[in-house]
Formats: structure tokens, sequence, C-alpha cells
């Protein structure tokens, strides 16, 4: 062979601590190595260029290049050496960045540690042998988990793009968090009216699908060809009868229900249609809530519905769609903020969170936009805002801040004194994080024009004074003191987690998420969308705390994603995949038991058994070849060969 | 290579690239410091990690291994991680009867995300293995010569020397032979004291069988090469657990065949026989009872106590009865109430780390490459394909070196792990008689501890502990680092 | 198990009617606690402020006492000693600091010390409620109070290890069971300002006085305490508090073991009543015996149980 060795400086982030030119000198000596040097920047262009010219002029059919992890720049060396004429595969990265200059300062150990994972690279490639794909059919449809405003832009976005769409929402209604609110920020229009449309679009689009009151059950398969399983949790309605016209709704006796769309702040009847705007406009029956699902004589609604929808024996079916790509987009929910016992553990109503109070304000709330206390239903004339309540605070394990609320408790207090002008606002904040287009002039406007006083420091204490007020005390870190103010409404801007259930979900999807729950992007800055699996993408909040504008580019991001992975109809299979070595398989079936994915099937081969792998299935986990004794299946790209190359050039006497 | 000299300790991670990888990556970005001792192979998944590659990095001088990968159930492949957990929970296990301290090898899960957990996890491993001394160099440690004395009591009666059966037997065979292709069985050797493998195809072959204690082969290691015909087979306790094992696996088919079960009267050790009755020309007589072995040898008698001369294994073994049997013959005893541990392994735990590495050197320079052990072994189904042989995969090299021969043995071992019945053959067919059985006898200790006392060859429907998983582990604890 | 008793200085002194009260409803509810004999200063003031070590080393020198008394638990009705003697056994816990702390003692402090608690959890724990309110002989029906803890007793809150830390109840737990209404207080473990008697007076003045007004607006009977400093500054300097704020409040401030010692029918003078600087006199007015107590056995005083 004929390797060539690259070892990137990556500027100062790996010659700041790694001796490159030592690295490269040392590499020159390695076996088969012909060609070392030390490139500025090997990823930029002039570098690229650099590598295939040395390929050109060294006649080179290997190439090593030393500089940040694989996970990040594989892809693109790869095609590198492509355009060169040379096979992809061989091609071996060495990482010393991520895994060696950022992680040391002695540059001695460091210089050696990057010549021995150059020398591990020069082996490994040593052993490396060309790979091709093959091609694939896939079914291009798509999976869309998750029915707020980013799922709603990603649903849309592919539709119009000709993709057929299975939307899949959790709740009875998509709109998410966003159709709760009530305006939105920097531009104070309505949330209904920028969001209502879109709704429609999705129940009116010809190519999507929508499962509401649905979740994901199971998921299999792999990029280009998945299977999901559906479960439509019973609504005890039968939606295909049901008109959406509320008559049950206004006759159910059972008005006692805890009212989720509305955060709790007004009691709901047992059977219920969200809001009036809900997609799809449908009944369903709250169980817990429901007189007859509970064993006592009731019935009401089955008599007055004029379709006979009602169906009290209705119980979980499961649909089972083919997709080719997944859109993940499930969203966020606020924290249980009543661990804080410093403002009270949630037992003083008149402390509410500021999902709730965008309920209050809500012209179609429960109290048609009218502010009032929870506790008395009195107009308040003292509101006080708290932020970063179970956000960037390390004390209760949440230190990451939550991104919008600086920018709704402004709008909120904007909206408070344009109900009750006669009221004053505060707000306690740590900072004001504003960072986005008009944003820092709309929190300057919340204090400027409509006089909300902002005070810089958190709130240790709110407590009723037991005449009827809320007292909160904190400290004005400005001016260096404590203050105290009375509040006749607290609105806690509580903090975001992850969706419930995005753990398991993750798990379905084997993607990745974070120590927060939230999902893992492929790279923080270059892959945002993307997830570690392929043909699985991110959206909106669940990949972390982003605003509204924010989540409707990730949407539409998502989407393009889906488009482009579906602009062909065959997909390239990733050629590192198990190949079994007939001679010497004796198709004692070991493989076959362990495949996770079933990729393995035992075929006879001159009336032999012999294992053979279906390619478009296999995934490359290599457990296969981790268990045959006899070596006899393969992972290509990763081979007992390649491993032990490695092995014994680190552990060799 | 060399680690840098008295800095450095030689550490190999084997990391999944998709967690551990990652979180690796992780801990750079956020420019986590750490020791700059471990060198990273990335792995696409740590179900990919062969644990035979951890031994041959600690044979070939690591200090230390470590295997990190995405935490149970976070698995990019799903449940490559579950594997790994079991297979590399045996590993640690096992290393300590080789001679190598457990705390060299450690496994662990670490997400991309985990960038913190990384780097407390490399800092520590680290740390733990600068507190050892370095690794010994195989070639450097000191031989220890010492023989085994493999003593042990009679554990249940075993009727050494009974034949009233035998007439039965053929009766049996004799019976069902024209539906047979043929029936496995033993005949004499070269004399008296030694038996061959029989294949009965006729009544005139019949008048050959032999059923004794010198009849050691185990036949079911044959059943493989008669896959696709219908054969007979003879089986003792032991021989029957072999054949259960093989039906697990699939490599044999239970409607091809007629099992004809005896019950175990034990089997005579022979290199110790040979080595009583030293060189003869003629061996003339041989009687065997419960008590005596009479032989008649150069035309002189000799009589030997037969418990004195009776393979270890046959004393301690609990249970005659096998567990699969078409035509049981004669009568079986049945289990004993206690059960004994395997002599040679009782020797080993009472050694050292050190010393058990000097033994294994010792014992091991004897080795002649002959194979015997892996030939003779029922469950060595790959035959030709043996890795030890190939170059694709190059497991092995050609260099007959003491190490790459307790590789070898090592291979052999761990290809077992779950599978081996214990039937002896690997270490009675060893002409240098090397005690090479407490590798398979320790690790099916470790997997009745790890897998609720389970013993391969018992049940045809069971599945190898090896092959399968649990998502919650009963008796793996999770190696955690906070 | 073994108790010693650990009063602190302000029971001999500015607090005589808590050690009263203490050792009069210990008495009755059959707990015998052996004072610490030759026991010195726990270091809370003003040794803390200058040296952890020179407090760390007064504190070590009665939890050895205690060891070598061979108790298992160090009892004390004062939640500032018991802040000190916790965080002592905790800063002993590192190997150089007790070194240092030995050096500063006449002989090494014992390998194993004593843990501490409160007078009040370890009564908890000896005497359920529903055994207390058998106990009892007078009914708190009628009484609405509220439970004031001070800012030590329950911080820091993985030191103290005294219920949640923001919203404790165990005097709640007590006293309801005795009949008494307990108000909601949220101001129950704010600060009273003690630290800052001397040099702040104003502050100490509003932080007393806000705890008060509090008090008043619920509509309490009285504040119920258990820490001598909170219940100087809230009693003796109630006048102050009431200029500051600009209002009367007259509030009574006893300590819980006074009011469970009227609820077992405990003499007032036993109790040391009359050394409330606020009279308490319309809160016993209030007071009625107890329906079932009146037919039933009366009740030795002595009887120990456990």
């Amino acid at each position: 062979m004929r390797i060539g060795v690259f070892v990137c400086h990556c500027g100062s982030n790996i010659g700041g601590t790694v001796d490159c030119a030592q690295v490269a000198a040392q590499a020159a000596l390695y076996p088969d190595v012909v060609y070392a040097t030390d490139p500025m920047y090997t990823c930029a262009e002039p570098g690229q260029a650099a590598i295939e010219a040395a390929i050109h002029e060294h006649q080179l059919d290997g190439v090593v290049v030393a500089s940040c992890s694989p996970r990040m720049h594989e892809p693109t060396f790869r095609k590198t050496v492509e355009r060169a004429g040379l096979n992809p595969y061989m091609f071996e990265m060495a990482n010393i960045r991520e895994h060696v200059s950022w992680i040391g300062r002695d540059i001695a150990a460091n210089t050696h540690k990057a010549a021995e994972l150059v020398r591990l690279a020069v082996e490994k490639l040593r052993q490396n042998s060309p790979l091709r794909s093959q091609e694939f059919p896939i079914t291009r449809r798509v999976l869309i988990i998750g029915g707020g405003v980013a799922g709603i832009q990603a649903a849309l976005d592919c539709a119009e793009g000709g993709i057929p769409v299975v939307l899949v929402e959790r709740e009875a209604t998509i709109g998410g968090k966003m159709a709760k609110l009530d305006k939105t920020f920097p531009t104070v229009d309505c949330s209904a009216c920028i969001l209502g449309p879109k709704m429609v679009d999705v129940a009116q689009h010809p190519k999507i699908s929508l499962y509401a009151h649905a979740e994901i059950e199971e998921i299999s398969g792999y990029v280009g060809n998945f299977t999901v399983k559906i479960r439509k949790r019973a609504t005890y309605v039968d939606w295909d009868k049901c008109t959406g016209c509320g008559t049950c709704t206004e006759k159910c006796p059972s008005k006692t229900s805890y009212d989720h769309f509305n955060e709790g702040i007004a009691k709901t009847t047992a059977i219920t249609i969200a809001f009036p705007q809900a997609i799809p406009k449908k009944a369903v029956i709250n169980k817990d809530f429901c007189r007859q699902l509970s064993g006592k004589k009731c019935g009401v609604c089955a008599k007055v519905c004029p379709t006979q929808a009602i169906d009290f024996a209705m119980e979980d079916t499961f649909v089972t769609e083919n997709v080719g790509s997944i859109v993940v987009a499930t969203g966020y929910d606020l924290m249980d903020w009543t661990v804080y016992g410093q403002y009270g553990h949630g037992r003083y109503p008149d402390v509410i969170t500021s999902l709730a109070y965008e309920r209050l304000m809500n012209a179609s709330g429960p109290t048609q936009g009218h502010i009032v206390r929870p506790s008395d239903g009195k107009e308040p004339k003292s509101v006080v805002f708290v932020q970063c309540v179970g956000s960037r605070d390390p004390a209760i394990g949440r230190p990451y801040c939550s991104g919008f609320c600086c920018m709704y408790t402004a709008k909120q207090a904007i909206l408070t004194k344009d109900h009750l002008p006669d009221s004053q606002s505060y707000v306690f904040y740590m900072d004001i994080r504003a960072p986005g287009k008009m944003y820092d002039e709309f929190t300057r406007r919340a204090q400027e024009e409509y006089g909300t006083q902002y005070i810089r420091g958190r709130v240790s204490q709110i407590f009723p004074d037991g005449l009827g007020q809320m007292t909160v005390l904190g400290m004005d870190t400005l001016l260096g003191r404590p203050v105290e103010i009375k509040a006749d409404l607290v609105v806690l801007a509580v903090g975001i987690e992850a969706s419930k259930g995005a753990r398991e979900l993750a798990e379905k999807l084997r993607i990745s998420y974070d120590a927060y729950g939230f999902f893992l992007e492929s790279h923080v800055k270059l892959k945002p969308v993307e997830t570690n699996t392929a043909g699985v993408f991110l959206a909106g909040v669940c990949q972390g705390a982003k605003d509204i504008p924010a989540s409707v580019a990730q949407g539409s991001a998502a989407a393009a994603k889906v488009l482009t992975l579906f602009a062909k109809e065959t997909l390239a299979s990733n050629p590192q995949i198990a190949q079994v070595v007939l001679k010497r398989c004796i198709g004692c079936g070991k493989c076959l038991r362990c495949c996770p994915y079933g990729a393995i099937k035992s075929s006879q081969v001159r009336g032999e058994e012999k294992a053979e792998v279906i390619a478009t299935m296999c995934q490359g986990c290599g457990l296969c070849t981790a268990t045959c004794p006899q070596g006899a299946i393969q992972l290509a790209h990763a081979t007992d060969n390649q491993i032990l190359a490695e092995v014994d050039t680190l552990c060799q006497l | 290579m060399s680690a840098l000299a008295n800095e450095e300790r030689r550490i190999v991670g084997f990391l999944c690239n998709w967690c551990s990888y990652g979180g690796a990556d992780t801990a750079g970005v956020a420019r986590a410091n750490q020791p700059t001792d471990l060198r990273i192979i990335r792995v696409p998944c740590s179900g990919r990690v062969n644990p035979l590659f951890v031994v041959k990095a600690l044979l070939n001088g690591a200090d230390g291994v470590l295997v990190s990968g995405c935490h149970p159930r976070d698995c990019h492949y799903g449940s490559g991680n579950f594997y790994a957990r079991r297979r590399l929970e045996v590993l640690k296990r096992f290393l300590p009867i080789l001679g190598i301290d457990p705390q060299r090898f450690s496994y662990t899960w670490v997400s991309a995300s985990e960038g913190s957990r990384w780097q407390q996890v490399v800092t520590r491993f680290t740390e733990e293995i600068h507190a050892l001394e370095p690794a010994p160099r195989f070639e450097d440690v000191e031989p220890l010569e010492k023989a085994l004395t493999l003593t042990q009591e009679k554990h249940r009666p075993l009727g050494v020397g009974k034949q009233d059966w035998l007439a039965k037997l053929k009766e049996a065979i004799s019976d069902k032979l024209a539906d047979l292709d043929c029936v496995l069985g033993w005949q004499q050797g070269r004399d008296l004291l030694h038996s061959v493998p029989l294949f009965i195809q006729s009544a005139d072959d019949l008048q050959k069988l032999r059923c004794d204690a010198t009849c050691h082969n185990n036949l079911v290691r044959y059943l493989p090469d008669f896959k696709g015909r219908k054969v007979g087979i003879i089986v003792r306790g032991c021989e029957a657990k072999s054949l259960v094992q093989l039906l697990q696996e699939g490599i044999i088919n239970r409607e091809e065949l007629v099992i004809f079960a005896l019950p175990c009267q034990g089997l005579l050790d022979l290199p110790l026989v040979e080595e009583a009755l030293g060189r003869y020309q003629k061996l003339e007589g041989l009687e065997i009872t419960d008590s005596a072995l009479k032989l008649r040898v150069d035309g002189k008698d000799v009589t030997l106590a037969t418990a004195d001369y009776l393979q270890s294994r046959c004393l301690s073994c609990p249970n005659d009865t096998p567990v699969l049997a078409d035509y049981p013959i004669g009568e079986f005893t049945g289990e004993s109430a206690t059960t004994a541990q395997c002599p040679e392994l009782a020797f080993l735990d009472s050694l050292s780390l050190t010393e058990r590495l000097g033994f294994w050197r010792a014992c091991l320079s004897r080795c002649i490459l002959c194979h015997a052990c892996r030939n003779s072994c029922p469950m060595c189904v790959c035959r030709d394909q043996c890795i030890a042989e190939s170059r694709e995969p190059h497991w092995q090299s050609a260099k007959a070196s003491v190490k790459e021969k307790f590789f070898f043995q090592i291979i052999h071992a761990l290809h077992l792990a779950g599978r081996c019945t214990g039937c002896g053959q690997c270490q009675a067919n060893c002409p240098m008689g090397i005690p090479i059985f407490a590798l398979r006898a320790h690790l099916n200790r470790v997997i009745s501890e790890l897998f609720d006392g389970y013993q391969a060859g018992l049940d045809p429907k069971a599945v190898p502990p090896l092959l399968t998983y649990a998502q919650e582990e009963a008796n793996i604890q999770e190696r955690s680092w906070e | 198990m073994q108790l010693a008793y650990f009063p602190g200085c302000s029971a001999k002194g500015s607090s005589l009617d808590y050690e009263l009260s203490t050792q009069a409803v210990l008495n009755a509810l059959g707990i015998s606690l052996r004072e610490l004999s030759d026991w010195n200063c726990c270091g809370s003031t003003p040794a803390h402020a200058v040296s952890n070590l020179l407090s760390s080393a007064l504190c070590a020198r009665n939890l050895d006492l205690a060891a070598k008394a061979g108790a298992d638990l160090l009892v004390t009705p004062c939640p500032s000693c018991l802040s000190n003697l916790k965080a002592t056994s905790k800063r002993l816990e590192d190997a150089a600091f007790r070194q240092e702390v030995n050096a500063l003692l006449d002989s090494p402090c014992a390998e194993t010390l004593p843990e501490s608690t409160s007078v009040m959890q370890a009564m908890a724990e000896l005497v359920s409620c529903e055994e207390l309110a058998k106990k009892a002989r007078t009914s708190l029906q009628g009484l609405k109070l509220v439970a004031y803890y001070g800012c030590l007793m329950s911080r820091p809150p993985e030191l103290m290890r005294f219920e949640d830390p923001e919203n404790p109840m165990l005097m709640e737990r007590m006293l309801t069971a005795l009949g008494a209404e307990m108000l909601d207080f949220p101001l129950k473990t704010a600060c009273c300002g003690a630290a800052f008697g001397i040099p702040k007076r104003p502050l100490t003045a509003h932080n007393c006085g806000r705890i008060l007004e509090l008090a008043a607006n619920l509509g309490a009977d009285a504040i119920v305490t258990c820490c001598p400093l909170c219940q100087m500054n809230l009693d003796l300097r109630q006048a102050q508090a009431e200029k500051a704020m600009g209002r009367h409040f007259g509030l009574p401030v006893p300590y819980y073991t006074q009011i469970i010692g009227l609820a077992l029918g405990l003499a007032p003078k036993d109790l040391g009543l009359s050394k409330l600087v606020v009279p308490i006199d319309a809160l016993l007015a209030k007071l009625s015996p107890k329906q079932d107590s009146l037919t039933s056995e009366p009740q030795s005083h002595n009887e120990v149980e456990r």
C-alpha cells in the first residue's frame, strides 16, 4: 500500500498542545506510509485540495487524516478521497483533537499519544478493503410525532413537497402549547390567529393523515423502511360519527374534571372538546371523571348525542404505518415547580404558572380574557412576575436556561397593563435574555412604555400576608438591598423540561437524549436537526429550549431533511455491514440468534446450511462477528483483523 | 509500541461509536482534562467487542482495558450492550483463573452527552491502573512447576466392571440396526487397555462392541459428521449432556438419533495406568472390578487399586443418569447428595494471581500444539475452520510461543463459555497431561453463579446464556463510577 | 437508647422558662434525660464568628463528654447549639481537622461521637402524637396558634435533616393532636434578625415585626417557638417591633414546651409562664379541662415507660 498521512494543526486547536510536525515526521516512518505532512487546516478547501493533489502525486491508495473526531469530519474526508479516485473506505481518521489536544496540556505526552493514534489508524488502514454501497427502495412517507407548531410546520412542508404525512398527536387536538397562548411576542399578535389557519390546513391537506389522542407503541426498521405501530387511545366517542357540535359537553353532569387545556385554572366536564378551534374538533371522555365509566349511572352524553357517537365500551386500538423517515417534535412540559417550598409548594391559589396566566388572559379561556385572581375572582392591581423558577437553578438539578421566559414575561407584563390599565407589574429577573430580532426593544417597551418595574434578583419567599395579598420577598441585587412587594397575583415563569415519555420514545427510536431528557442532535452546531439514527430528525423544543420562530424554522428544516432524503427513489445502503465467509460458516446459527435486526437468515448453499446477511437490514453493529466462534461472519470496516491490528499495535511487547 | 517510559501505563479502550466515543468527544469539546494514558479503539457497538480482544491486549502487555458502551436500554442497536454486559461480566470473572488481575479490566456505560462522566471514568480507571504494578510480562513470570495431586473422595458407587447389561444392550442395538445407518460404540484398540470408536453397521460389527472403563472417547463428537443420516449412539451421563447441548445449538437433529444410554462406571485415567505399568511389550489380560484392576503384563500379574486409577472427574461425578435416552439400559444409581469440586480448580484457587500465571506458563511450555484437546471436544463444532489455524481472521500467529499456546487455551475456553458440559475429554486426551480442564470448569462455575445455576447440556430447549440477555440482570451489578 | 442532655447557656439564663417547661414536660412524659456534667459553651456565639476551629473544639469537648458518659444521642433544646454540634460532627469527619481540634483539647476526643438532635425531635420520636393526646388533661381547643421554628432549626437542610426545610410541620402535628388550631404560617422558618440584635437594631425590629404582623393578620392567639433567641426577640423586643411597624400586637410568644405543658395539665409556675414578657393570660382564659380526662385516672408524673 501507499499511504499518505495528514496531521492537522486545526489552527492552534491541535497545534497548540501537539507537535504536529513531529507527529508527521514519525508517521513517515510507519509501514506503507509514503507521504506525511502537517497542514494548518485540513478540512478547509485548500487542505482538501492538498489531499487530492497528494493522492495523485504520490499515487496514494490510502489516506489517514489526524484531526478532529471522525464523528465530525469522516464523511467530509471520505468525499475528498473519493473525488481523487480512491474508494471512500480507504480512509482512516485519528482523533487527535477531542481525544488529545483538548484534554491535556503536556505537549510531550500529547505528541506521543497523537503519534500512536496515527499509527493505530495506519495499521487499521492497512487492513481496509474498498467497500461499495447497494441501492435499496424506500417508502416515501414520513411520520411526524407531535402536532405542536414545529410538528405542524414540518407536516405542512412535507405534504406540500408531495410526501404523504402520518401525524401522531398525544392530545385530542393538535396545536400544542402555542394553541394555549393568548398573544405572541414580539409583535403581540394573537396566537390563535396565526396558528389556527395552519391547524386547519393540516386537517384539510389530502396528504396528511392525522392520528390525535394517539401514541407511538413500537418502531422497527431503519432509514427508508420504518414500521410504526400506533396506539389510538380510547376516546369513548366514535370520531367518525362525532360532529363536534358540543351538545354533550353542555349537558355532561360531571363538571369537576381537571381542565388540562386551561392548566387547571377552571374545571371542565368529563366529556370535552379542548377548545373551539380544536383540530380535530371531536369530543373525548375523561375516564377518571366520567360517571358512567366509573361505574355509576349516567349516560347523559349518549342520550343527547345527535349522532349516537358515544361508545362507552371503546378500547385502545392499534394501526401500523410504514414510513421512510420520522420527524420527532414532541415539545416540552413545565417542570413541577411545587418543589419550591419557599414559593408555597403550590398551596397558594394566587401563585400561578405563566401558562395558566396565558389561559387567564385568553379571550377564549375560561374567564373570557378577564384577568382575575383564582382565589376570589377579583382583578389584581399588583402583579409580580418571577422568572427562572426551575431554570438556571443547579440546586434542583436544572442548570439550563428555558430560553423564552424573558420574552413572554415581558409580553405578559405588557398585556397585563393593556387589560388592567391601573395595575402595576413587577418582574424579578436574573438576566434579561432577549437576543432575537426586535426582542430587546420589546423588553425595553415593557419597562419604558408600560412602566413595568424590573428588579434584578431572585425571590426568596412568597406568602400570603393574611390580609388577602401575597408578600413577595426578594433581593434587588443592583441596589444591593432586600425588597418586599405586596402582590395580588404572582405569576411564575416556570422552567421547561422534556416532554413526559420523551426518554421512552427515544429508546423506541434509538436516538440519544441528554441528561435532562432533551433529544440529542447529531452535531450541536452543524447537524442540529439530524439524530445519530439515520432518517430520524428533530424539530422544536424536544431538542432543547426554543421559541416559536425557532421551532417553526426547525420544523421547516426537518421537513427539508426529509425531502432531501426522499429526493431519490432509492437509498444507498451503508456498506459497513456483516459479510459471511461462506467457506468458514458451519451453519450453527449463533449469529441468527443474536442479530438485533433479524438481518441474518439461514440459507442452503450447495446442500449446506449457511448464514446469509440481508444487506438492507443489517445496521452494522457487529454483534454477529463477536459471536461467531470461527470468525466466519465479519463486519466490513471493523473486521476481526482490523481490530486485531489495532490491538496488536498497542500491545505488542 | 510502548507507553511513555515510567509515566504512562498502557491502557486500551474499546468505545462504541454512538455513545461512549461521542461522550469522549463531548469531554474533549468541554476541554475536560484527562490523563493521557488511554488509547481509544472505536467500535460500532460494545456488542462488537469480542472478549478475546481484551484478553489479547492483556496478555500482550496492556496494563488495563476499558470497554464502554451505551447505557443499558439506550443501545443504538437495541440490544448490543445487553449481550456485551453478559459476555464482559463473564470475562471479568474469568480473568483471575488465568492469573490476570480482574482490576485491569473494566466495562461501563457512558452516553454521548456525558462528557464529565467520561472524564471521571477515564481519570478513575487510569488512577486505579496506576495504583497497580505494571502488568507482568507473561515471558517474565516465574514458571511454577508444581505437580497436581488430584485425589478425590469417591462420591457414589461407580459399579466399575459391571457388564450384566451388555447382552441387553446388544439386543437393543440389534433390534434397531436395520433402521439405522450405523450405531456409534467402542471396540478394543491396540491392546486390552485401549479402546477406539466402533461404527456398527452389521451384526459382525456388533460382536466387537465393548463398553467398559477403558472406553473414554466421547462419541458425541462424531455426531455432527452424521447429520442428515439416522444413527444410533451409546452414551453415558456426561456424554448425554454433550448430546443435549448439540441438540440445543441445532448442530444435530433429535429425529435422526436413537440413544442407547448406559450407567457410567467411571473411566480409567490411562496415563496414570500406563505410568504404573511402565514400558511393556504385551498386555495379555485385563480384568476390571470395583476394587481392583488385574492386568497380566509381559507374563507378570499386576494388581492395582481401581479407585486410584480412575479419572478424578468420574470420582466426583454426582449423577450417572443420562438426561436424555431412548433406551436406558442397566441400573442407574441416580444423584448423590453432595457435589464435589473439581480438584484442579481447588488447586488453582489456592494459588495467588502471579502463581497462577506462572503455573500456566510452566504447564503450557509442555504443550506440543497437537490440538487433541480441541479435536476430542464434542462442542468444538468449527472443526476445520478453527481460528487457531486461520489467517482470516488472524487471531493466532504461527509463532509457537508459550503465550500463543496459552492464548489458544483461552480461545477454546471462552468459545465454550455457557456451552461446556464438563465431559473432560480435552484434558483426558492431552498427551502432555496439562490440566486444561480447570479453565473450562472455572467458566462453568462463573456461568452457574451469574445465571442462576445454569448448566450446559441439561435442557435441549434452553438458550445458551451468552446467546441471549435479560434487560435487568439479576446477578450482574451495573458497574457504576458514580 | 442512652440520651444525654445539653441545656446550652440560655437555659441557665435568658430562657429559664424554656428549661423549666422542657424538664417538666419530659418528666410528665416519662422521658429521663441526664444532664451532661461539666458541659461548656457550644461555641455558637461569638466563637464561631471568629474561629471555626475554636467553636468546633468547644463542641467536640461536649460531644466527647457525652461519648464518655455512654450516650448514643446528645439532646439539646436550643437550635443554635444543635446547629453547632452537628456542624462539628460533620467537620470532624475530616481527619486533618480532627487532629487540629484534638490539639486544642486536653485529651483527644473519642473516635465515635454520639449523634445530636433536638429535644423536640427526640420527644416526637419517643412519644407519638396519639400517645401525647392520650396524656393530655387540658384541651387546647379554641386556640389559634402559629408555629415558628426560626431560621436555624431546618437549615442548612443537609446538615439539620429536619423535615421539609421550608415547611416543617412537627410542632403543628403535636399541637394539633392536643386540640389547637394550627394556622398555616409561611414565615415559620424566616429569620427573626437575632444575630443583628445589637449592631442593626432596626433590621431586627423589622424582621420581628413582619413575623408578628403576619401572625396577627392571621388571627393567631400566640406564636409558639422552639428557639431561645427567637423567643427573646419576639417577646422581649416586641415593643420595638411594634414601634417599627406602627402597630400594636400584644402577641404572647410561649415555647412549645410551655403549651404542651399546659395541655398536660402542669401548673403555670412549673412552666415558668410568669417569665413571658407579653402576658399569656388571655390565652390561659381560653383553656378548659379536656372532656374525657375528667373521668380518667389521674396520671402519675413519674411513670417511666421506655
